[in-house]
Protein backbone atom coordinates (compact mmCIF):
# COMPACT_ATOMS: atom_id res chain seq x y z
CA UNK A 1 0.00 0.00 0.00
CA UNK A 2 2.84 2.37 0.81
CA UNK A 3 6.27 2.10 -0.95
CA UNK A 4 9.52 4.30 -0.22
CA UNK A 5 12.80 3.46 -2.18
CA UNK A 6 15.55 5.57 -1.69
CA UNK A 7 14.37 8.16 0.26
CA UNK A 8 17.01 10.54 1.41
CA UNK A 9 16.24 13.38 4.00
CA UNK A 10 18.80 16.43 5.33
CA UNK A 11 18.71 19.54 7.31
CA UNK A 12 20.36 21.88 4.93
CA UNK A 13 23.86 20.51 4.45
CA UNK A 14 23.44 17.42 6.97
CA UNK A 15 21.91 14.46 5.55
CA UNK A 16 20.28 12.19 8.03
CA UNK A 17 18.30 9.69 6.00
CA UNK A 18 20.78 7.68 3.16
CA UNK A 19 18.64 5.90 0.78
CA UNK A 20 16.37 4.12 2.94
CA UNK A 21 13.39 1.98 1.61
CA UNK A 22 10.77 0.05 3.30
CA UNK A 23 7.05 -0.96 2.51
CA UNK A 24 4.10 -1.58 4.48
CA UNK A 25 1.36 -3.74 3.30
CA UNK A 26 -2.34 -3.82 3.75
CA UNK A 27 -3.68 -4.65 7.46
CA UNK A 28 0.27 -5.14 8.88
CA UNK A 29 1.90 -3.50 11.83
CA UNK A 30 5.27 -2.33 10.20
CA UNK A 31 7.81 -0.99 12.58
CA UNK A 32 11.11 0.95 11.58
CA UNK A 33 13.21 0.55 14.81
CA UNK A 34 16.63 2.12 15.79
CA UNK A 35 18.78 3.82 18.20
CA UNK A 36 18.18 7.15 19.16
CA UNK A 37 19.24 9.35 15.82
CA UNK A 38 19.32 6.87 13.50
CA UNK A 39 17.15 9.02 11.40
CA UNK A 40 13.47 7.15 12.00
CA UNK A 41 11.60 10.48 12.92
CA UNK A 42 13.73 12.57 10.01
CA UNK A 43 12.43 9.78 7.94
CA UNK A 44 8.36 10.40 9.11
CA UNK A 45 8.17 13.51 8.47
CA UNK A 46 9.86 14.28 4.99
CA UNK A 47 7.33 11.24 4.20
CA UNK A 48 4.26 13.39 5.30
CA UNK A 49 5.56 16.26 3.36
CA UNK A 50 7.47 18.54 6.59
CA UNK A 51 10.92 18.20 5.08
CA UNK A 52 12.29 18.62 1.95
CA UNK A 53 13.12 15.25 -0.05
CA UNK A 54 16.34 15.08 -1.23
CA UNK A 55 15.96 12.00 -3.50
CA UNK A 56 14.01 9.03 -3.59
CA UNK A 57 10.32 8.14 -4.22
CA UNK A 58 7.75 7.02 -2.21
CA UNK A 59 4.02 6.25 -3.31
CA UNK A 60 0.65 5.33 -1.33
CA UNK A 61 -1.61 2.85 -3.50
CA UNK A 62 0.85 3.37 -6.41
CA UNK A 63 0.57 7.11 -7.00
CA UNK A 64 3.53 9.51 -6.07
CA UNK A 65 2.71 11.16 -2.65
CA UNK A 66 6.51 13.25 -2.68
CA UNK A 67 5.75 16.76 -3.10
CA UNK A 68 2.42 17.02 -1.28
CA UNK A 69 1.80 19.34 1.09
CA UNK A 70 1.09 17.78 4.58
CA UNK A 71 -2.70 18.56 5.05
CA UNK A 72 -3.08 16.96 1.14
CA UNK A 73 -1.54 13.47 3.12
CA UNK A 74 -4.02 13.58 5.92
CA UNK A 75 -6.57 14.29 3.08
CA UNK A 76 -5.62 11.15 1.02
CA UNK A 77 -5.67 8.75 4.24
CA UNK A 78 -2.15 8.95 5.66
CA UNK A 79 -2.21 10.29 9.23
CA UNK A 80 0.66 10.61 11.36
CA UNK A 81 0.97 10.67 15.16
CA UNK A 82 3.95 12.81 16.38
CA UNK A 83 5.89 12.30 19.01
CA UNK A 84 4.57 13.21 22.48
CA UNK A 85 1.56 15.98 23.18
CA UNK A 86 0.36 15.10 19.70
CA UNK A 87 -2.92 16.53 20.95
CA UNK A 88 -3.38 20.41 21.30
CA UNK A 89 -3.31 21.39 25.05
CA UNK A 90 -5.55 24.45 25.17
CA UNK A 91 -8.15 22.83 23.44
CA UNK A 92 -10.87 20.66 24.95
CA UNK A 93 -10.49 16.43 24.80
CA UNK A 94 -13.56 17.36 22.29
CA UNK A 95 -12.60 20.20 20.48
CA UNK A 96 -9.32 18.06 19.64
CA UNK A 97 -11.17 15.06 18.50
CA UNK A 98 -13.53 17.57 16.50
CA UNK A 99 -10.56 19.20 15.12
CA UNK A 100 -9.04 15.71 14.00
CA UNK A 101 -11.89 15.63 11.13
CA UNK A 102 -10.88 18.57 9.85
CA UNK A 103 -10.35 17.07 6.47
CA UNK A 104 -13.12 16.32 4.06
CA UNK A 105 -12.52 12.89 3.65
CA UNK A 106 -13.51 12.35 7.27
CA UNK A 107 -16.23 15.12 8.29
CA UNK A 108 -19.48 13.29 6.83
CA UNK A 109 -18.54 10.53 9.04
CA UNK A 110 -17.69 12.45 12.16
CA UNK A 111 -20.37 11.29 14.55
CA UNK A 112 -20.18 8.12 14.35
CA UNK A 113 -16.32 7.79 14.33
CA UNK A 114 -16.18 9.83 17.62
CA UNK A 115 -18.75 7.23 18.79
CA UNK A 116 -16.23 4.57 17.65
CA UNK A 117 -13.28 6.21 19.55
CA UNK A 118 -15.42 7.11 22.71
CA UNK A 119 -16.40 3.15 22.58
CA UNK A 120 -12.59 2.21 22.12
CA UNK A 121 -11.32 5.12 25.34
CA UNK A 122 -14.04 5.08 27.52
CA UNK A 123 -11.96 7.63 29.27
CA UNK A 124 -11.77 10.01 27.00
CA UNK A 125 -15.90 9.96 27.09
CA UNK A 126 -15.74 10.97 31.02
CA UNK A 127 -12.99 13.80 30.41
CA UNK A 128 -14.66 15.02 27.03
CA UNK A 129 -14.82 18.99 28.29
CA UNK A 130 -11.26 18.63 29.92
CA UNK A 131 -8.49 20.56 28.19
CA UNK A 132 -5.68 18.13 26.60
CA UNK A 133 -3.17 19.92 28.60
CA UNK A 134 -4.66 18.86 32.06
CA UNK A 135 -4.29 15.41 31.13
CA UNK A 136 -2.05 12.20 32.23
CA UNK A 137 0.82 10.87 29.69
CA UNK A 138 -1.09 7.84 29.11
CA UNK A 139 -4.73 9.52 28.59
CA UNK A 140 -2.92 12.18 26.12
CA UNK A 141 -1.40 8.93 23.67
CA UNK A 142 -5.14 7.99 24.08
CA UNK A 143 -6.16 11.39 22.35
CA UNK A 144 -3.65 11.33 20.09
CA UNK A 145 -4.91 8.02 18.42
CA UNK A 146 -8.27 9.06 19.11
CA UNK A 147 -7.61 12.60 17.52
CA UNK A 148 -5.62 10.39 14.47
CA UNK A 149 -8.78 7.90 14.35
CA UNK A 150 -10.83 10.63 14.38
CA UNK A 151 -9.35 11.60 10.50
CA UNK A 152 -10.78 8.36 9.26
CA UNK A 153 -6.51 6.76 8.32
CA UNK A 154 -5.65 4.11 5.87
CA UNK A 155 -2.41 4.39 6.86
CA UNK A 156 -2.01 4.97 10.51
CA UNK A 157 1.87 5.96 11.45
CA UNK A 158 2.93 6.80 15.21
CA UNK A 159 6.11 8.27 16.23
CA UNK A 160 7.57 7.10 19.25
CA UNK A 161 3.74 5.57 20.83
CA UNK A 162 5.90 3.83 24.23
CA UNK A 163 7.85 7.49 24.70
CA UNK A 164 7.76 8.29 28.46
CA UNK A 165 4.62 6.09 29.01
CA UNK A 166 4.43 3.64 32.43
CA UNK A 167 4.98 -0.30 30.85
CA UNK A 168 1.63 -0.91 32.09
CA UNK A 169 0.46 1.87 29.91
CA UNK A 170 2.63 0.59 27.21
CA UNK A 171 1.32 -3.18 26.72
CA UNK A 172 -2.75 -1.22 26.72
CA UNK A 173 -1.29 1.22 23.83
CA UNK A 174 0.17 -1.63 21.40
CA UNK A 175 -3.41 -3.42 22.33
CA UNK A 176 -4.91 -0.86 21.16
CA UNK A 177 -2.67 -0.26 18.06
CA UNK A 178 -2.96 -4.61 17.08
CA UNK A 179 -6.90 -3.80 17.44
CA UNK A 180 -6.66 -0.90 14.90
CA UNK A 181 -4.59 -2.85 12.10
CA UNK A 182 -7.35 -5.98 13.04
CA UNK A 183 -10.19 -3.26 12.28
CA UNK A 184 -8.54 -2.58 8.46
CA UNK A 185 -6.14 0.01 9.63
CA UNK A 186 -2.46 -0.18 8.39
CA UNK A 187 0.09 0.50 10.91
CA UNK A 188 3.96 2.13 10.65
CA UNK A 189 5.17 3.01 13.46
CA UNK A 190 8.55 3.70 14.53
CA UNK A 191 10.01 2.67 18.49
CA UNK A 192 13.25 2.63 20.49
CA UNK A 193 11.60 0.31 22.80
CA UNK A 194 12.46 -2.96 20.15
CA UNK A 195 10.93 -6.04 22.19
CA UNK A 196 7.24 -4.77 23.05
CA UNK A 197 7.37 -3.51 18.87
CA UNK A 198 8.89 -6.68 17.61
CA UNK A 199 6.29 -8.46 19.42
CA UNK A 200 3.42 -6.37 17.72
CA UNK A 201 4.50 -6.12 14.58
CA UNK A 202 4.17 -8.00 11.65
CA UNK A 203 7.39 -6.96 10.17
CA UNK A 204 10.02 -4.51 11.00
CA UNK A 205 13.33 -2.72 9.89
CA UNK A 206 16.00 -2.07 11.72
CA UNK A 207 17.69 1.39 10.99
CA UNK A 208 21.21 2.66 11.50
CA UNK A 209 23.12 5.76 10.72
CA UNK A 210 20.28 6.93 8.35
CA UNK A 211 20.35 3.37 6.44
CA UNK A 212 18.22 -0.20 7.30
CA UNK A 213 20.60 -2.38 8.86
CA UNK A 214 18.30 -5.28 8.44
CA UNK A 215 14.80 -6.20 8.10
CA UNK A 216 12.62 -9.17 8.79
CA UNK A 217 9.41 -10.15 10.49
CA UNK A 218 9.13 -9.57 14.19
CA UNK A 219 10.23 -13.32 15.19
CA UNK A 220 12.67 -13.76 12.24
CA UNK A 221 14.49 -10.36 14.01
CA UNK A 222 14.28 -11.59 17.66
CA UNK A 223 15.96 -14.76 17.00
CA UNK A 224 19.19 -13.01 14.71
CA UNK A 225 22.01 -13.24 17.00
CA UNK A 226 23.18 -9.64 15.48
CA UNK A 227 19.88 -7.56 16.60
CA UNK A 228 20.04 -9.66 19.78
CA UNK A 229 23.37 -8.38 20.43
CA UNK A 230 22.89 -4.59 19.59
CA UNK A 231 19.86 -4.42 21.10
CA UNK A 232 18.05 -6.78 22.83
CA UNK A 233 20.30 -7.48 25.36
CA UNK A 234 20.92 -4.33 26.59
CA UNK B 1 -9.42 67.92 41.52
CA UNK B 2 -13.43 67.45 41.20
CA UNK B 3 -14.54 63.68 41.23
CA UNK B 4 -16.59 64.72 38.19
CA UNK B 5 -13.24 65.82 36.42
CA UNK B 6 -12.30 61.99 37.46
CA UNK B 7 -15.81 60.33 36.15
CA UNK B 8 -15.61 62.20 32.90
CA UNK B 9 -11.57 61.20 32.19
CA UNK B 10 -11.99 57.59 33.32
CA UNK B 11 -15.33 57.50 31.19
CA UNK B 12 -13.32 58.78 28.06
CA UNK B 13 -10.50 56.93 29.02
CA UNK B 14 -12.86 53.43 28.45
CA UNK B 15 -14.23 54.68 25.20
CA UNK B 16 -10.47 55.19 23.55
CA UNK B 17 -9.18 52.22 25.10
CA UNK B 18 -11.72 49.86 23.66
CA UNK B 19 -10.28 51.21 20.28
CA UNK B 20 -6.88 50.34 21.76
CA UNK B 21 -8.26 47.15 22.53
CA UNK B 22 -9.98 46.22 19.08
CA UNK B 23 -6.37 47.36 17.39
CA UNK B 24 -4.34 45.01 20.06
CA UNK B 25 -6.26 41.89 19.34
CA UNK B 26 -5.50 42.31 15.41
CA UNK B 27 -1.92 42.80 16.11
CA UNK B 28 -2.26 39.47 18.94
CA UNK B 29 -3.86 37.43 16.03
CA UNK B 30 -1.75 37.74 13.54
CA UNK B 31 1.17 37.27 16.04
CA UNK B 32 0.13 34.53 17.75
CA UNK B 33 -1.26 32.50 15.21
CA UNK B 34 1.70 33.19 12.40
CA UNK B 35 4.46 34.30 14.81
CA UNK B 36 4.40 37.55 13.06
CA UNK B 37 5.24 40.93 14.77
CA UNK B 38 3.45 43.29 12.28
CA UNK B 39 4.62 46.47 13.57
CA UNK B 40 2.84 48.34 10.48
CA UNK B 41 -0.24 47.68 12.20
CA UNK B 42 -1.01 50.66 13.03
CA UNK B 43 -1.03 51.50 9.56
CA UNK B 44 -3.68 49.21 8.78
CA UNK B 45 -5.70 51.30 11.09
CA UNK B 46 -4.46 54.36 9.31
CA UNK B 47 -5.54 53.39 5.77
CA UNK B 48 -8.51 52.04 7.56
CA UNK B 49 -9.32 55.38 8.90
CA UNK B 50 -8.71 57.49 5.54
CA UNK B 51 -10.89 54.67 3.51
CA UNK B 52 -13.77 56.06 5.69
CA UNK B 53 -13.06 59.43 5.52
CA UNK B 54 -13.17 59.50 1.62
CA UNK B 55 -15.89 57.29 1.64
CA UNK B 56 -17.55 59.88 3.31
CA UNK B 57 -16.14 63.13 1.58
CA UNK B 58 -16.56 61.98 -1.92
CA UNK B 59 -19.13 59.14 -1.80
CA UNK B 60 -21.33 61.09 1.05
CA UNK B 61 -20.73 57.70 2.96
CA UNK B 62 -22.15 57.63 6.36
CA UNK B 63 -19.15 56.17 8.56
CA UNK B 64 -21.27 53.51 9.73
CA UNK B 65 -22.50 52.40 6.59
CA UNK B 66 -19.37 52.01 5.42
CA UNK B 67 -17.46 50.48 8.02
CA UNK B 68 -18.31 46.95 6.54
CA UNK B 69 -16.61 47.58 3.04
CA UNK B 70 -13.57 49.19 4.98
CA UNK B 71 -14.11 45.92 6.37
CA UNK B 72 -14.03 44.22 3.32
CA UNK B 73 -11.37 46.12 1.95
CA UNK B 74 -9.20 45.35 4.39
CA UNK B 75 -9.53 42.24 4.71
CA UNK B 76 -8.66 42.05 0.75
CA UNK B 77 -5.35 44.42 1.34
CA UNK B 78 -4.35 41.70 3.86
CA UNK B 79 -4.23 38.81 1.96
CA UNK B 80 -2.26 40.99 -0.76
CA UNK B 81 0.09 42.42 2.02
CA UNK B 82 0.12 38.57 3.19
CA UNK B 83 0.85 36.96 -0.44
CA UNK B 84 3.22 39.63 -1.14
CA UNK B 85 5.50 40.03 2.09
CA UNK B 86 3.93 38.04 4.84
CA UNK B 87 3.97 34.90 3.45
CA UNK B 88 8.07 34.29 2.78
CA UNK B 89 8.13 35.24 6.54
CA UNK B 90 6.05 32.44 7.66
CA UNK B 91 8.37 29.99 5.48
CA UNK B 92 11.10 29.87 8.05
CA UNK B 93 11.65 28.51 11.68
CA UNK B 94 9.44 30.44 14.36
CA UNK B 95 12.34 31.87 15.87
CA UNK B 96 13.39 34.01 12.61
CA UNK B 97 9.78 35.13 12.06
CA UNK B 98 9.64 37.21 14.58
CA UNK B 99 12.85 39.35 13.60
CA UNK B 100 12.27 38.91 9.59
CA UNK B 101 8.74 40.37 10.18
CA UNK B 102 9.96 43.25 12.29
CA UNK B 103 12.55 44.22 9.89
CA UNK B 104 9.90 43.99 6.79
CA UNK B 105 7.02 45.55 8.82
CA UNK B 106 9.62 48.31 9.47
CA UNK B 107 9.95 48.65 5.92
CA UNK B 108 6.43 48.40 5.38
CA UNK B 109 5.59 51.19 8.29
CA UNK B 110 8.18 53.82 5.85
CA UNK B 111 6.13 52.85 2.81
CA UNK B 112 2.48 53.22 3.99
CA UNK B 113 3.45 56.29 5.48
CA UNK B 114 5.09 57.90 2.78
CA UNK B 115 2.34 56.93 0.42
CA UNK B 116 -0.06 58.27 2.88
CA UNK B 117 1.70 62.24 2.54
CA UNK B 118 2.07 61.85 -1.27
CA UNK B 119 -1.50 60.89 -2.13
CA UNK B 120 -3.92 61.73 1.05
CA UNK B 121 -1.59 64.96 2.25
CA UNK B 122 -0.22 65.68 5.90
CA UNK B 123 -3.28 67.32 6.88
CA UNK B 124 -5.15 66.00 10.07
CA UNK B 125 -8.44 64.56 9.23
CA UNK B 126 -11.85 63.93 10.81
CA UNK B 127 -15.14 63.29 9.62
CA UNK B 128 -17.90 65.81 10.93
CA UNK B 129 -21.22 63.86 10.01
CA UNK B 130 -24.44 65.82 11.50
CA UNK B 131 -24.64 64.18 14.53
CA UNK B 132 -20.55 64.29 15.36
CA UNK B 133 -21.54 67.36 17.66
CA UNK B 134 -24.16 65.34 19.83
CA UNK B 135 -23.63 63.89 22.78
CA UNK B 136 -25.36 61.78 25.77
CA UNK B 137 -25.34 64.09 29.13
CA UNK B 138 -26.15 61.87 32.18
CA UNK B 139 -25.50 64.88 35.13
CA UNK B 140 -22.45 66.27 34.31
CA UNK B 141 -21.22 63.26 32.39
CA UNK B 142 -20.89 64.58 29.24
CA UNK B 143 -20.20 61.19 26.89
CA UNK B 144 -20.50 62.01 22.39
CA UNK B 145 -22.18 59.98 20.45
CA UNK B 146 -19.96 58.98 17.98
CA UNK B 147 -17.20 57.80 20.54
CA UNK B 148 -19.63 55.70 22.35
CA UNK B 149 -20.48 54.53 19.09
CA UNK B 150 -17.37 53.83 18.13
CA UNK B 151 -16.61 51.71 21.43
CA UNK B 152 -19.89 49.73 21.02
CA UNK B 153 -18.60 48.44 17.13
CA UNK B 154 -15.23 48.15 18.70
CA UNK B 155 -16.70 45.70 21.52
CA UNK B 156 -19.08 43.91 18.74
CA UNK B 157 -15.85 43.11 16.19
CA UNK B 158 -14.03 42.11 19.67
CA UNK B 159 -17.20 39.29 20.57
CA UNK B 160 -17.74 38.12 16.82
CA UNK B 161 -13.53 37.42 17.27
CA UNK B 162 -13.85 35.36 20.40
CA UNK B 163 -17.60 33.84 18.87
CA UNK B 164 -15.58 32.68 16.11
CA UNK B 165 -12.61 31.47 17.45
CA UNK B 166 -14.51 29.19 20.04
CA UNK B 167 -17.32 28.13 17.96
CA UNK B 168 -16.34 27.71 14.73
CA UNK B 169 -14.46 24.88 13.20
CA UNK B 170 -12.11 27.71 11.83
CA UNK B 171 -11.62 29.37 15.05
CA UNK B 172 -10.55 25.55 16.87
CA UNK B 173 -7.76 25.28 13.69
CA UNK B 174 -6.72 29.39 13.90
CA UNK B 175 -6.16 28.00 17.95
CA UNK B 176 -4.51 24.74 17.13
CA UNK B 177 -2.15 26.45 14.57
CA UNK B 178 -1.42 29.09 17.21
CA UNK B 179 -0.54 26.23 19.42
CA UNK B 180 1.80 24.52 16.98
CA UNK B 181 1.66 24.75 13.03
CA UNK B 182 3.17 21.27 12.30
CA UNK B 183 0.89 19.81 14.91
CA UNK B 184 -1.69 21.63 13.23
CA UNK B 185 -0.24 20.66 9.45
CA UNK B 186 -0.34 16.68 10.87
CA UNK B 187 -4.08 17.03 11.90
CA UNK B 188 -5.03 17.73 8.50
CA UNK B 189 -5.07 21.64 8.50
CA UNK B 190 -3.93 23.62 5.79
CA UNK B 191 -1.57 26.13 7.63
CA UNK B 192 -0.88 28.07 4.72
CA UNK B 193 -4.46 28.96 4.26
CA UNK B 194 -4.69 29.55 7.83
CA UNK B 195 -1.78 31.94 7.72
CA UNK B 196 -3.90 33.81 5.08
CA UNK B 197 -7.15 34.24 6.47
CA UNK B 198 -5.62 35.20 10.19
CA UNK B 199 -3.94 38.24 8.36
CA UNK B 200 -6.38 39.29 6.15
CA UNK B 201 -8.89 38.99 9.96
CA UNK B 202 -5.96 41.13 11.47
CA UNK B 203 -5.97 43.96 8.86
CA UNK B 204 -9.84 44.14 8.59
CA UNK B 205 -9.61 44.31 12.40
CA UNK B 206 -7.62 47.63 12.03
CA UNK B 207 -8.97 48.90 9.32
CA UNK B 208 -12.51 48.81 11.68
CA UNK B 209 -10.30 50.52 14.33
CA UNK B 210 -9.58 52.79 12.17
CA UNK B 211 -12.96 53.67 10.79
CA UNK B 212 -13.50 54.51 14.28
CA UNK B 213 -10.58 56.21 14.91
CA UNK B 214 -11.49 58.69 11.75
CA UNK B 215 -15.20 59.04 13.39
CA UNK B 216 -14.15 59.96 17.11
CA UNK B 217 -10.88 61.42 16.82
CA UNK B 218 -8.89 62.26 13.89
CA UNK B 219 -6.51 60.53 10.99
CA UNK B 220 -3.09 61.43 9.84
CA UNK B 221 -0.30 59.69 7.49
CA UNK B 222 1.76 59.73 10.82
CA UNK B 223 -0.91 57.88 13.41
CA UNK B 224 0.40 54.51 12.82
CA UNK B 225 3.57 54.46 14.91
CA UNK B 226 1.15 55.55 18.52
CA UNK B 227 -1.35 52.87 18.01
CA UNK B 228 0.75 50.06 17.40
CA UNK B 229 2.66 51.18 19.89
CA UNK B 230 -0.34 51.11 22.34
CA UNK B 231 -1.39 47.92 21.10
CA UNK B 232 1.62 46.00 22.00
CA UNK B 233 1.43 47.51 25.03
CA UNK B 234 -1.99 45.98 25.86
CA UNK B 235 -0.82 42.62 24.70
CA UNK B 236 1.91 42.47 26.53
CA UNK B 237 -0.42 43.91 29.80
CA UNK B 238 -2.76 41.20 28.91
CA UNK B 239 -0.67 38.06 27.71
CA UNK B 240 -0.96 36.36 24.48
CA UNK B 241 -4.18 33.62 24.07
CA UNK B 242 -7.23 35.51 26.23
CA UNK B 243 -9.00 37.95 24.05
CA UNK B 244 -11.24 39.11 26.53
CA UNK B 245 -8.29 39.98 28.54
CA UNK B 246 -6.84 41.67 26.08
CA UNK B 247 -9.90 43.84 25.48
CA UNK B 248 -9.77 44.12 29.53
CA UNK B 249 -6.27 45.28 29.39
CA UNK B 250 -7.24 47.56 26.23
CA UNK B 251 -9.33 49.55 28.58
CA UNK B 252 -7.26 49.57 31.55
CA UNK B 253 -4.67 51.37 29.33
CA UNK B 254 -7.04 53.70 27.77
CA UNK B 255 -8.24 54.91 31.74
CA UNK B 256 -4.50 54.84 33.05
CA UNK B 257 -3.19 57.38 30.46
CA UNK B 258 -6.09 59.09 30.83
CA UNK B 259 -5.86 59.41 34.53
CA UNK B 260 -1.84 60.06 34.05
CA UNK B 261 -2.91 62.91 31.75
CA UNK B 262 -4.65 64.78 34.51
CA UNK B 263 -3.08 63.60 37.60
CA UNK B 264 0.53 63.95 35.58
CA UNK B 265 -0.06 65.98 33.15
CA UNK B 266 -0.75 65.49 29.24
CA UNK B 267 2.54 65.43 27.80
CA UNK B 268 3.39 61.82 30.23
CA UNK B 269 0.20 60.31 28.44
CA UNK B 270 2.50 57.87 26.90
CA UNK B 271 5.68 57.95 29.38
CA UNK B 272 3.34 56.15 31.92
CA UNK B 273 1.87 53.82 29.20
CA UNK B 274 5.74 52.63 28.89
CA UNK B 275 7.01 52.88 32.58
CA UNK B 276 3.72 50.39 32.98
CA UNK B 277 4.97 48.19 29.89
CA UNK B 278 8.27 47.67 31.72
CA UNK B 279 7.08 46.98 34.95
CA UNK B 280 4.53 44.27 33.75
CA UNK B 281 7.54 42.61 31.36
CA UNK B 282 9.39 42.64 34.62
CA UNK B 283 7.38 41.23 37.12
CA UNK B 284 4.53 39.31 34.86
CA UNK B 285 6.34 38.58 31.88
CA UNK B 286 3.17 36.45 30.57
CA UNK B 287 0.18 39.17 31.01
CA UNK B 288 -2.39 39.23 33.38
CA UNK B 289 -4.40 36.98 31.62
CA UNK B 290 -2.01 34.72 29.34
CA UNK B 291 -1.34 31.18 29.55
CA UNK B 292 2.32 30.48 30.30
CA UNK B 293 3.04 27.84 27.64
CA UNK B 294 6.36 26.99 26.64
Amino acid sequence: MLRVEGLEVGYGDLQVVWGVSFQVPKDSIVAILGPNGAGKTTTLLALMGLLPVKAGSASFHGESVIGLQTHQMVERGLVMIPEERAAFASLTVEENLDLGSYTSRARSSRADTLDEVYETFPRLAERKTQLAGTLSGGERQMLAIGKALMARPELLILDEPSLGLAPIVVEQIFGVIREIRDRGVSVLMVEQHLEMALESADYAYILEMGSIATEGTGPDLEADSRVQEAYLSL
Amino acid sequence: MSSQLILQTVVSGILVGGIYGLVALGLALAFGVLKVLNVAHGELVMLGGYATFFAFTYWGLDPFVAMPFVLAVMFGFGVILYLLLFRYVTRTEIQTRIKNSLLISFGLVLVLQAMAVRFFTADERTISTTYSLEALTIGTLRIPIVRLAGFVVAVVAALALEWMMSRTRFGRALRATSEDWTRAALTGIDVRRVYLVAFAISAALAGIAGSVVSLGYSVSPSIGLEWTLNALIVVVLAGLGSMRGIIAAGLFLGVVESLAGIWIGNQYREVTALVLFLVVLSFRPHGFFGRAYA
